[in-house]
């Protein structure tokens, strides 16, 4: 064993999806735990702290959901990603109110997961909460009031459409992140089509619009052509 | 509810048969009321207690009638509900195993070296992900039940040219067109209220689909009129037409009609059409014909915004 390998820790009641996964992150180069429900995750999380938590949402004795809130509740900030069903809209807001740093639909490709845990544990500040888990988000004269659902543009208040609201929380807590269409479709839209992509970019145009940011020389955003868009403002968090 | 109406009817003989009793005991000795009237008044009277009896049964009749119907109209949300809990349960029980199957093929297929393997491991991987995009169309149908629309002008026009871009882009459509024909004179069409994301989808299917039945030689087109309360929006195409018995059927859930064999597809996209345009509280219909002038047009109709401003959308209508 490699002292410097990463420790992730997966918890889902599905044996097959577990057996089926771990070799593979295993092959990643990462160092693979699996349990099979919520409890077991938190003994675990307790007995050999992980890097990184991918917990499924419904499991025996303790879900997901619960098992991610506790953990928050105790003041750890181990990043998580939550196998969760997140196009209903209660369901990404209970997903953020419980502090997941991302969160996939299920079923997923397995390349996507293992792509959402290196941006993880790259935006990762050890011990300190993520931006996933903050409600106040700033960058330059941007402003994300994400318990009212409010956006400030030099404290002015922003009018935007509920999905673009959505894309921008996205956008801001997962800064510097190449975001294909495709993701922004399945964490914000909650499901994809072929012409999906297109929808995307309406919105982005909305946003940018909102924002009157220049795609040209863009203070926020920035379009990857043929990739997909990155947030590119500082964002941090305030209390 | 029903007895309480039937005691409410005979509380008049109710009062009026012990009072005349108490009448008789107390005072026995009333003068007697002789009434004399002639016929005209007579068959007066006669037409005037006729009339109140049939008033008195049409209003039990309307009244039990429209119990009936509450009992329909409940009876129709719980067979809607449990059709939802299915396919929530639906999605949920196929897509673990789809999510394990996934992974396990990944490993397989780095793991094998030979050619043959190598095919097949991306044969069984292309229908794990056709059996993803079921799961993932039979969540859009749970969700659109539920799901809260967003109610903003759309703009058709602007929505229907990108639907056409979008679609024409799409691997395997090279060279083909679809001609868009927008009323724009005297005035352009208005907006519809609507959620943008999803009538855009529901275009996107039917067009979808006009392409994927018909060749390069077919001609695809799409029409939008307003006639001041509605917009409609046809999307016609020349294609082999789809059959008279299974016409009804297109728009139930994974139903696949005979053109359709071996042709792709989840069998969802046009309940989904469906539910979708009845969520924003309009029509979808169509006409179909497989003689000489053989094709098919999707007819859908929605309400022009009101004001263009924001307006409910109203009651579901098939």
């Amino acid at each position: 064993m490699n002292d410097s390998q990463i420790r992730l820790l997966l918890a889902d009641d599905e044996s097959a999806i577990t057996a089926n996964l771990k070799p593979f992150f295993e092959r990643a180069g990462f160092l693979v735990t699996a349990v099979g429900d919520g409890q077991a995750a938190l003994d675990e999380v307790a007995a050999n702290p992980p890097d990184l938590l991918i917990l499924d949402v419904l499991m025996p004795r303790l879900d997901g959901r619960a098992a991610l809130r506790k953990l928050r509740q105790s003041g750890n900030w181990t990043p998580v990603i939550l196998l969760t069903q997140v196009g209903e809209s209660t369901e990404r807001a209970m997903a953020l109110e419980e502090g997941a740093d991302d969160y996939l639909n299920k079923p997923f490709d397995p390349h996507e997961l293992l792509a959402r845990i290196k941006s993880v544990l790259r935006r990762a500040r050890p011990g300190q909460p993520s931006l996933a888990s903050s409600w106040r988000l700033v960058s330059d004269s941007l402003t994300l009031d994400r318990r009212a659902h409010r956006a400030l543009l030099n404290n002015q208040p922003l009018t935007l459409t509920p999905k673009a609201f959505s894309l921008l929380e996205y956008l801001m807590t997962h800064p510097d992140d190449l975001l294909t269409r495709e993701r922004l479709l399945d964490v914000v839209w909650g499901w994809d089509y072929p012409a999906g992509t297109r929808t995307v970019d309406t919105r982005m145009a909305e946003l940018r619009r909102v924002l009157g940011d220049d795609p040209t020389q863009p203070r926020y955003i920035e379009t990857l052509p043929g990739e997909g868009y990155r947030f590119i403002g500082v964002v941090r968090a305030e209390p | 509810m029903k007895l309480l109406r039937w005691l409410l009817a005979l509380l008049p003989l109710g009062i009026t048969i012990p009072v005349a009793l108490v009448l008789q005991l107390l005072a026995p000795d009333l003068p007697r009321v002789v009434v004399r009237a002639d016929p005209g008044t007579w068959l007066i009277l006669l037409g005037g207690v006729a009339t109140l009896f049939l008033l008195a049964r049409a209003w039990l009749r309307r009244s039990s009638e429209k119990q009936c119907l509450e009992v329909i109209n409940a009876e129709r949300q719980q067979s809607e509900e449990a059709r939802r809990r299915f396919y929530r349960r639906l999605d949920h029980e196929l897509k673990n195993p789809l999510t394990a199957m996934r992974a396990a093929l990944v490993n397989l297929s780095e793991s094998s070296g030979s050619m043959a393997s190598q095919a097949a491991f991306s044969d069984v991987e292309h229908q794990a992900e056709r059996l993803s995009r079921l799961v993932a169309d039979l969540r859009k149908l749970a969700e659109l039940e539920v799901r809260p629309l967003e109610e903003y002008p759309v703009d058709i026009r602007d929505l229907l040219e990108e639907t056409i871009d979008a679609a024409c882009l799409q691997p395997g459509r090279a060279g083909r067109s679809v001609n868009l024909i927008a009323a724009q004179v005297p005035w352009p069409l208005p907006p519809v209220t609507g959620d943008r994301d999803l009538l855009g989808l529901a275009f996107y299917n039917l067009l979808e689909n006009a392409l994927k039945f018909t060749g390069p030689a077919d001609t695809v087109e799409i029409r939008a009129a307003e006639d001041g309360r509605n917009l409609t929006i046809e999307v016609a195409d020349t294609g082999p037409g789809i059959s008279p018995d299974d016409l009804p059927r297109v728009f139930e859930e994974l139903y696949r009609g005979a053109n359709a064999r071996g042709v792709e597809g989840s069998g969802l996209g046009l309940s989904l059409v469906q539910r979708i345009i009845a969520r924003h509280g309009g029509e979808l219909m169509v006409r179909s014909r497989q003689d000489q002038r053989h094709g098919t047009v999707f007819t859908v109709r929605l309400r022009v915004a009101r004001d263009a401003g924001i307006t409910k959308p109203t009651v579901t209508k098939r």
